[in-house]
C-alpha cells in the first residue's frame, strides 16, 4: 500500500521539554486513530505534519515533499483544533475563499465548495454567518475546508467535538466514504468509543513516543501481560468451566452466581478455535459470549499501565 | 511537465491575488478603517478651524499642522493600523492556520497580505494628506505637492516597520503603537544624530527641504543646530532602504518562524 506519510525518526523540542522523541511511522491509506493523554504528543505529532512546526530532528515528508513545503499543501487537507474562523463570512464563502487559497477558479471552487457542503450535510445551512453557528456546524464547515481540495492526507484533530450523536454518525460514515476512497485519514480524538469502530489501526501515544501501533486486536494481542477477559453466559456454566480449565491459553475461569463465566485467556483469536471445538464436542450451549477489555479505551489503560509501571 | 509546471505557477499566482484581494477586503472593513476615519475626521475639523483665519501661509500650514499633527500622529497611526491587522491580526485570532495550509509559499503569503496592508495605509496617508491640504485652503494647496512624495516614502517605511513587528511579536498593535506614540516621538526629539533612528526625522527632512521655496526648515525645536538635518536624496535613500530591509526581514521572520496557535 502507498505511503502517503513517511515520519522518519522525528523528534521535536520545546527549549528544554521534549515534545516528541525519536518518532518513525508511515501513515497510508486507511483510517488511523491517534490517541494519547493531554501533553502526550498529538498535536506536536500533528503540527509536524502540516507544517506548523519544524522538526528539530529528523524529517516528515508528505508524497515525498517535506511537510512544511508549499507543494505538500496539496495533498494535505487538515481540521485544527482551534474554534476559528474568518467570523464575518458565512460558511459557504469561507469554504469557496479556501477553494480559491488553494489556486481554483471561481466556477471550479464554487463547485467544490457545494460537493464538500454536502458531504458535510450543510448545504441548507452555508449561507448564515459562521459567528451564528452551533459548534457542531463550526466542526462541519471546518472539515469541508479541509476537503475541498481533495487531498490524499486529511489530518482531524478532534473532528467529532462538540457534534451531536446524530451527527457523529453521519461524520463516521463520511470518514469511512472516504477511506473507500484510499484516502489517507489521521483522527486524533478524546472519544475512545468512536475509535473502536472507526480507526482500522491506532496509534498510541505517551510522554512524546509511540507506546504501540497497529490494528486494536493485534495491539490486544502483543499485550502478554494482561489476558483478555471474556464473558460468557451459559445454563452449564460449571461444566464448561471445566472443559476450559483444561485449554493452555486459558489462565483463570471464574464461576460467577448468574451462570455467568469470566475467561482469562491468551492469545484470544486461537482461544475461540479451541473453544469451538469444546462446545461441539460438549454439546453445550451458549447464549452469549463477549471480550470485555479489547476496546481502544481498555488497550489504552493496559499500554498506559505498563507504561508507567514496567517490570 | 512543463505545462504541469507552467499551470502551477498560475494556479500559485491566481491565489496569491485572491489572498491579496481578501485581505485588502477584509482590512477595509475592518474596526481599522473606522479609526481612520474618525482621527482624519477630527483633523479635518481642526484643519478647518485653522483655515478659516485668512493669511494663513504654506509655511505655517506646513509647521503648525502637517508636522504638528499629521507626521507625529496621523502618519505612523493610519501606518500601523492596517500593517498590524493583516497576518498580525490573523495570528492573534488563530485564523493563520488557514494560511499556512493553502500550497501558498509562505513568501507569497507574506508579500499578499502585505502589499493589502500597504496599499490601504497608503491611501489613507496621501489621501488624508490631500484632504487636509485641500480643507487647509490656499495655504494647504499650495503645500500639498512638495508634501505627497515625504509622505508616500515614510509610509513605505512605517508599514514596513510594523509588518516586521507583527510578523514577530504578539500584541503588535499594542508594541507598534508604544513605538509609535513613545519611542519615535522620544528619539525624533532627542538632540544630535540619536534622532536619525526615527522614521519621522527623514520624513521631516524631505518636508523641509520639499518646503524650501515656502521658507520653511529646521526651526524652534527643529533648530538646525540641534536638528542636523541631512540632504532630501540621502533622506529618500535611507527611507527606500529602511523600507525594503524591514520588509525583507519581515518576509524572512513570516518565512522561517514556527507559529503555534
Amino acid at each position: 500500500m502507498t505511503t502517503i506519510c513517511q515520519i522518519d525518526r522525528v523528534s521535536k523540542w520545546y527549549g528544554p521539554v521534549i515534545g516528541l522523541n525519536d518518532v518513525s511511522l508511515q501513515i497510508r491509506p486507511g483510517i488511523t486513530g491517534l490517541v494519547g493523554h493531554n501533553g502526550a504528543g498529538k498535536s506536536t505529532l500533528i503540527k509536524l505534519m502540516t507544517g506548523e512546526l519544524l522538526p528539530t530532528l529528523g524529517e516528515v515528508r508528505i508524497r515525498g515533499l517535506r511537510a512544511r513545503s508549499a507543494g505538500a499543501k496539496r495533498f494535505l487537507g487538515h481540521c485544527p483544533d482551534v474554534d476559528a474562523f474568518y467570523e464575518e463570512m458565512s460558511g459557504r464563502r469561507f469554504v469557496r475563499t479556501m477553494a480559491r487559497l488553494h489556486g481554483f477558479g471561481r466556477r471550479e471552487a464554487g463547485e467544490r465548495t457545494e460537493v464538500v457542503l454536502a458531504q458535510v450535510g450543510m448545504t441548507d445551512r452555508a449561507d448564515r454567518p459562521l459567528a451564528t453557528y452551533s459548534k457542531g456546524m463550526r466542526q462541519r464547515i471546518k472539515l469541508a475546508q479541509a476537503l475541498v481540495h481533495d487531498p490524499e492526507l486529511i489530518v482531524l484533530d478532534e473532528p467529532l467535538n462538540g457534534v451531536d450523536p446524530v451527527g457523529r454518525g453521519e461524520l463516521i460514515g463520511l470518514f469511512r466514504t472516504l477511506r473507500d476512497r484510499g484516502k489517507a485519514i489521521l483522527v486524533s480524538s478524546h472519544l475512545l468509543d468512536e475509535m473502536d469502530t472507526l480507526a482500522d489501526r491506532i496509534l498510541f501515544i505517551c510522554r512524546g513516543r509511540i507506546l504501540a501501533s497497529g490494528s486494536l486486536a493485534e495491539i490486544r494481542t502483543m499485550l502478554d501481560d494482561h489476558p483478555s477477559q471474556i464473558r460468557i453466559n451459559t445454563t452449564q456454566a460449571r461444566q464448561l468451566g471445566t472443559h476450559l480449565l483444561a485449554l493452555d491459553l486459558v489462565q483463570a475461569v471464574e464461576l460467577k452466581d448468574d451462570g455467568e463465566l469470566l475467561l482469562h485467556v491468551q492469545r484470544v483469536h486461537e482461544f475461540f478455535g479451541q473453544l469451538a471445538e469444546v462446545v461441539t464436542r460438549s454439546g453445550i450451549d451458549i447464549e452469549r459470549l463477549r471480550v470485555i477489555d479489547a476496546s481502544t479505551q481498555a488497550v489504552f489503560d493496559y499500554l498506559m499501565n505498563s507504561f508507567n509501571h514496567p517490570r | 511537465m512543463k505545462t504541469t509546471s507552467k499551470a502551477g505557477i498560475l494556479r500559485r499566482a491566481a491565489a496569491g491575488w485572491h489572498l491579496f484581494a481578501l485581505s485588502f477586503s477584509r482590512l477595509f472593513r475592518s474596526r481599522q478603517t473606522l479609526v481612520c476615519a474618525l482621527l482624519l475626521g477630527l483633523a479635518s475639523i481642526a484643519v478647518a478651524a485653522w483655515s478659516l483665519r485668512d493669511e494663513r501661509t504654506p509655511a505655517e500650514f506646513i509647521e503648525q499642522i502637517f508636522l504638528a499633527v499629521f507626521v507625529s500622529f496621523l502618519l505612523p497611526v493610519f501606518s500601523l493600523c492596517y500593517a498590524t491587522a493583516g497576518l498580525a491580526a490573523d495570528r492573534e485570532e488563530r485564523t493563520l492556520v488557514y494560511l499556512l495550509l493553502t500550497p501558498l509559499p509562505r513568501p507569497l503569503v507574506f508579500l499578499s497580505t502585505s502589499a493589502a496592508s500597504l496599499l490601504l495605509a497608503a491611501a489613507w496617508t496621501v489621501g488624508g494628506t490631500t484632504l487636509l491640504c485641500w480643507i487647509g485652503g490656499p495655504a494647504g494647496r499650495q503645500a500639498w505637492g512638495p508634501l505627497c512624495p515625504a509622505v508616500a516614502y515614510s509610509t513605505g517605511a512605517y508599514v514596513a516597520l510594523f509588518l516586521l513587528v507583527g510578523v514577530t511579536f504578539r500584541r503588535a498593535t499594542i508594541i507598534a503603537l508604544a513605538y509609535a506614540l513613545f519611542i519615535e516621538t522620544l528619539i525624533g526629539n532627542m538632540p544630535g544624530i540619536a534622532k536619525r533612528l526615527a522614521i519621522s526625522f527623514y520624513t521631516r527632512c524631505l518636508i523641509f527641504d520639499a518646503g524650501a521655496e515656502f521658507g520653511i526648515g529646521a526651526s524652534g525645536p527643529s533648530d538646525p543646530n540641534l536638528f542636523i538635518p541631512i540632504a532630501a536624496d540621502s533622506a529618500r535613500t535611507i527611507l527606500c532602504l529602511l523600507g525594503g530591509g524591514l520588509l525583507l526581514a519581515g518576509l524572512l521572520v513570516f518565512t522561517f518562524r514556527e507559529y503555534t496557535r
